[in-house]
């Protein structure tokens, strides 16, 4: 009845093994403790496992089994310490094994790295999500070596650890004992350059709408495009990520750490090389945009952060669902609560809508006759809510645009104007030196007062626009945001009454 | 009163508002609801310049052209009567968006009213008697937009069967909202409307103002419709910065408005 297994000289009682929780992007180390001790034969797993992680103890026992080893027929407590918050996921699973095996004694030495992998029934590893923010907390918590599933292990090796990618159980232990090492995995290939499939020279006409774009690329300000189907919104709101500057290496640490929360990481060039650009269908729930489920995953805002989030059809959204984009446009995160458990997810993002200009699409199309009643039309821009418009900064007109516009030549390519909008972050980026915030959309009330500083005609203008369009404090500091962008766009340190002009004009609300 | 002209005067007639309003000087403006950028501009102006005359607006509160002369002779601090082809207490419950906001103006300056009960729901019907009373309480119709089967044309037939003066405005050749009013010029059954003067003078009124002289080549250029910025810049041929500036000056001293769709408009 008793166990087979003779308790090796070197076993432990309790043995230690290092793993990592996530929640959200929020993470924390995880010391998986196993003791083995006399008692009837019971597996249990505490310290507030959820319902992914109890499971874990079939598949451990089932891969202990299949992979040449003995499961102990005896009292197997393991703990995840600290205990105190609620762990999700399978990224135990390996962790849980080798604590077992090690605890037993089949295992005789620690296994000194970070363990995060899924365990098949048969001992095959399998790969997790999060591992790069997982891979991130354990180099600063100073562990320097993960063992992950042989497809996570170009993702693990991306920040630099030592990561060794095992296909079995089996292969860990061999590796632990020293009896057959396998090779860390090689720092994969960083991304390529990226290509952008629209170019702005591929964009005829619309001088005014891809200033627009301009400005809203190198702010981060959001932006509105309405026209008639058909004239390019579509083209010019994919276009913004031509325009973009290039991902800086914090941004892309971020930015793929979502991704790979979202297990949406190609694991062979696991760091981002493009800025996102995010293109959720207007048919999406709240819970697809800003996140959530159980354990709360990342939505569209969040896999859009340091990128374009672009809302085609934006009036066909549903109303309850564009609402919940009113935190993420002024917070630059996203914090989902579920009982016993909060995620906070990064959301700073360049927002790009298209809509129509009524449900028919035709009104003010000079080729077209428009078939909607103005009740009608009211109504469709009534669904954007006032708040929502409020936090939109520049709202164009694309127009069906004349034949000789489309043969016309000599347009600017991306190239030249992603030069300025470069520039023009550089200048941003030393005013915001050290707060680790990068464009003007993100500078606080204060930075505001600070940075925008109007010329003297300016001054007065201002004054002049706020009386008599009645504007709002925060519609004012959007303002002032825009015209920051424009006068940094045109190399010049003052605001001058043309770019505060620009900025007014281009407001969303009217 | 005008309206004992009628064949069969609507008998009762529910008013809500000031009575007198009914029996002062008016011109009816009327249109079709699917009005253009240009028809909207057209029947404000004219309607200010009537109400600025202190003739009595008339019209029907339905959306577009006659909503749009409502609120003309309102801003331009005159008086207005919406006839209505329903019943009051039903309109006010049911009536949503802009007209929503006109009803309590036209209540204190003005008057609403209806020749049905007041809980009367509406029927197509109702509305030919209601433009009938219409072309009866004016001393005029100025037809500013009409499709070719709107509403607005069996006001001006009405109007035409009462003797009372009729006039067009005329409008662009292919404009679907001016193909009505076009026709009306064209068959001699109304007078092309050049200007609110036209029918003032008609009424034995000086026009106290004229429209306004156009004379800064924005406004010229958005006279004839809403345009973008780009369009704007082509017809006006300034630098951005210039026109940006410019621009918002005009919108500031309330000359110029942004539409939902981000283009500009005169008014």
């Amino acid at each position: 009845m008793c166990a087979a297994i003779v308790p090796h000289p070197a076993a432990r009682s309790v043995a230690r093994v290092a793993a990592c929780a996530l929640w959200g992007l929020e993470s924390a180390m995880v010391t998986v403790e196993a003791d083995v001790a006399n008692g009837l034969p019971s597996f249990t797993v505490v310290g507030m496992p959820d319902a992914a992680v109890s499971e874990a103890r079939e598949r451990v026992r089932a891969a202990i089994r299949n992979s040449g080893f003995e499961f102990p027929l005896r009292r197997v407590v393991v703990n995840l310490a600290p205990a105190e918050r609620r762990k999700e996921g399978t990224g135990f699973d390996l962790a849980i094994a080798l604590g077992v095996l090690r605890a037993t004694g089949q295992l005789t030495r620690d296994a000194d790295a970070l363990c995060l992998a899924e365990l098949a029934l048969d001992g095959t590893l399998r790969p997790v999500r999060g591992v790069m923010a997982r891979v991130r907390r354990a180099m600063s918590a100073g562990v320097a070596t993960a063992f992950v599933a042989l497809e996570n292990a170009a993702e693990a090796a991306a920040l630099g650890a030592e990561a060794v990618g095992f296909a079995s159980l089996r292969e860990v232990v061999e590796h632990v004992e020293g009896r057959a090492r396998q090779a860390p995995a090689a720092a994969p290939a960083p991304a390529a350059r990226p290509r952008h499939p629209v170019d702005l020279a591929d964009i005829a006409g619309h001088e005014t709408p891809k200033r627009a774009l301009e400005v809203a690329a190198a702010g981060g300000h959001s932006l509105l495009l309405v026209g008639p189907p058909g004239t390019g919104k579509t083209l010019l709101a994919r276009a913004i990520a031509s325009v973009l500057p290039a991902l800086d290496p914090d941004e892309a640490i971020v930015a793929s750490a979502v991704h790979s929360v979202a297990g949406l990481i190609d694991p062979e060039r696991p760091l981002l090389g493009a800025r996102p650009f995010r293109a959720p269908h207007h048919t999406a729930s709240h819970l697809a945009l800003v996140g959530g489920g159980s354990p709360p995953r990342p939505g569209e805002v969040s896999l859009a952060h340091g990128g374009a989030l672009f809302l085609d059809e934006l009036a066909e959204f549903s109303p309850a669902v564009l609402e919940t984009l009113r935190e993420p446009l002024e917070e630059g995160a996203v914090t989902i609560s579920r009982a016993g458990t909060a995620a906070t997810y990064p959301a700073r993002f360049t927002l790009v809508a298209a809509m129509n200009p009524c449900p028919c699409g035709h009104a003010g199309d000079p080729g077209e006759h428009c078939t909607c009643l103005p009740d009608a039309v009211d109504r469709y821009h009534a669904r954007l809510s006032g708040p929502l418009l409020d936090r939109i900064d520049l709202r164009v007109h694309v127009p069906r645009i004349a034949y000789e516009e489309l043969r016309e030549d000599g347009r600017e390519p991306s190239r030249v104007v992603r030069e300025r909008v470069v520039a023009a972050r550089e200048r941003m980026g030393a005013r915001l030196a050290g707060t680790g915030r990068r464009c003007n959309a993100e500078l606080t009330v204060a930075e505001v007062r600070r940075h925008c500083r109007l010329a003297h005609e300016a001054e007065t203008l201002a004054g002049e626009a706020v009386r008599g369009r009645r504007l709002s404090a925060r519609g004012f500091h959007r303002v002032l945001r825009v015209a920051r962008t424009v006068a940094d766009l045109a190399a010049s340190d003052d605001i001058r009454t043309t770019d505060l002009a620009f900025a007014l004009l281009l407001r969303a609300q009217a | 009163m005008r309206l004992r002209e009628l064949e069969r005067p609507p008998d009762p007639l529910w008013i809500e508002g000031d009575a007198a309003a009914l029996g002062a000087q008016a011109v009816a403006i009327v249109g079709t609801r699917r009005m253009t950028t240009y028809g909207e501009r057209v029947a404000r102006e004219i309607a200010a310049a009537c109400a600025a005359a202190g003739v009595v607006v008339v019209s029907g509160l339905a959306q577009g052209i006659d909503s749009a002369a409502h609120r003309g002779a309102l801003d331009a601090g005159g008086r207005t009567v919406a006839v209505l082809g329903e019943g009051i207490t039903l309109f006010l419950a049911t009536v949503r968006g802009r007209r929503r906001q006109l009803v309590p103006r036209i209540r204190a300056n003005g008057a609403l009213v209806s020749e049905y009960a007041p809980s009367f729901c509406a029927r197509p019907w109702m509305f030919v008697r209601r433009n009938t009373t219409i072309a009866a309480l004016a001393l005029a119709v100025v037809v500013v937009e009409a499709g070719q089967e709107s509403g607005a044309l069996i006001t001006a037939e009405r109007a035409r069967q009462l003797g009372r003066p009729l006039f067009a405005v005329p409008g662009p050749l292919g404009s679907a909202a001016s193909v009505g009013t076009n026709a009306l010029i064209a068959s001699g059954s109304a007078r092309a409307l050049l200007s609110a003067q036209t029918v003032l003078e008609m009424l034995g009124l000086a026009a106290s103002t004229a429209l306004p002289p156009r004379a800064d080549p924005i406004l010229e250029a958005l006279s004839a419709g809403a345009l973008d910025a780009d369009a704007l810049r082509r017809r006006v041929r300034i630098s951005e910065g210039e026109l940006a500036e410019r621009l918002l000056r005009l919108t500031l001293a309330g000359l110029v408005t942004k539409t939902p769709d981000g283009r500009y408009c005169g008014r």
